[in-house]
């Protein structure tokens, strides 16, 4: 195991713009690392600042929000 | 999200480690960018242990979930960009002050409640669990106290010992 590291990161998407954005990204195949796990959200004024810390104690590296 | 970050980094975990960042439907190379980006920014600061800031992150926690932030996270723009009851309005530069004063002392203070939780303690001992000044303890144990969350339980010989109220 001599990988460099690899984090885990949460990603809270919103439906409208940045899912979509991810959607395209794949559909273009623009290479992206592997790292994030998405939450699709209605809207990401829908993420709470407690969801944030709910990501970090689950044992996430990092949690970003894409809106 | 100000506050998130600003309440990360006084726990120590590091403001990096949460990232907001705007794109549109229609930026996929934006979106693979910006992955690309923020996964090696984190990949640099290494691995999160949750184990190790348990205490501070049930602190970050408990003050996200004070009546006080989200009191002020929620009238924001209601006193910044109108008015309050007086028909003022708060300067922005003011509120967002006062608002990073809050925060830290909420945390502060939701760090004190969380240390007793393994039962009734002296301030000194509060004040080493927490890494707060003794000083910094005691005033604001007495600010909690009379908010009712805490209460003195007894004493230790001398040493007045406090104890978290329920919730």
């Amino acid at each position: 195991m001599s990988q460099t590291f690899e984090p885990k990161i949460l990603a809270f998407l919103c439906n409208w713009c940045a899912y979509a954005g991810a959607d395209l990204a794949g559909v273009s195949r623009f290479q992206y690392p592997s790292t994030i796990r998405v939450i699709r959200t209605m809207c990401s004024g829908r993420v709470d600042p407690s969801h944030v810390v709910e990501g970090l104690k689950s044992g996430f590296d990092g949690v970003f929000v894409f809106g | 999200m100000h506050v998130v970050s600003q309440l990360l980094e006084l726990a120590g975990i590091g403001r990096d480690r949460m990232q907001l960042r705007w794109v549109s439907a229609a930026e996929g190379q934006l979106f693979a960018d910006f992955v690309k980006e923020l996964s090696s920014l984190i990949g640099e600061k290494g691995g999160f242990d949750p184990n190790e800031y348990q205490l501070k992150l049930a602190a970050v926690e408990g003050a996200l979930n004070s009546p006080r932030l989200r009191w002020l996270l929620g009238m924001d723009r209601q006193l910044t960009e109108r008015e309050n009851v007086y028909h003022q309005k708060v300067d922005d530069k003011l509120y967002k002050e006062l608002l990073e004063r809050a925060t830290e002392e909420e945390y502060q203070k939701s760090l004190i409640l969380e240390v007793l939780r393994d039962g009734p303690q002296s301030v000194r001992e509060i004040a080493e669990k927490s890494g707060l000044q003794i000083y910094a303890v005691s005033q604001l144990l007495s600010e909690i106290e009379k908010a009712g969350l805490v209460d003195l339980h007894g004493y230790e010989g001398t040493t007045p010992k406090f104890i978290r109220l329920a919730a």
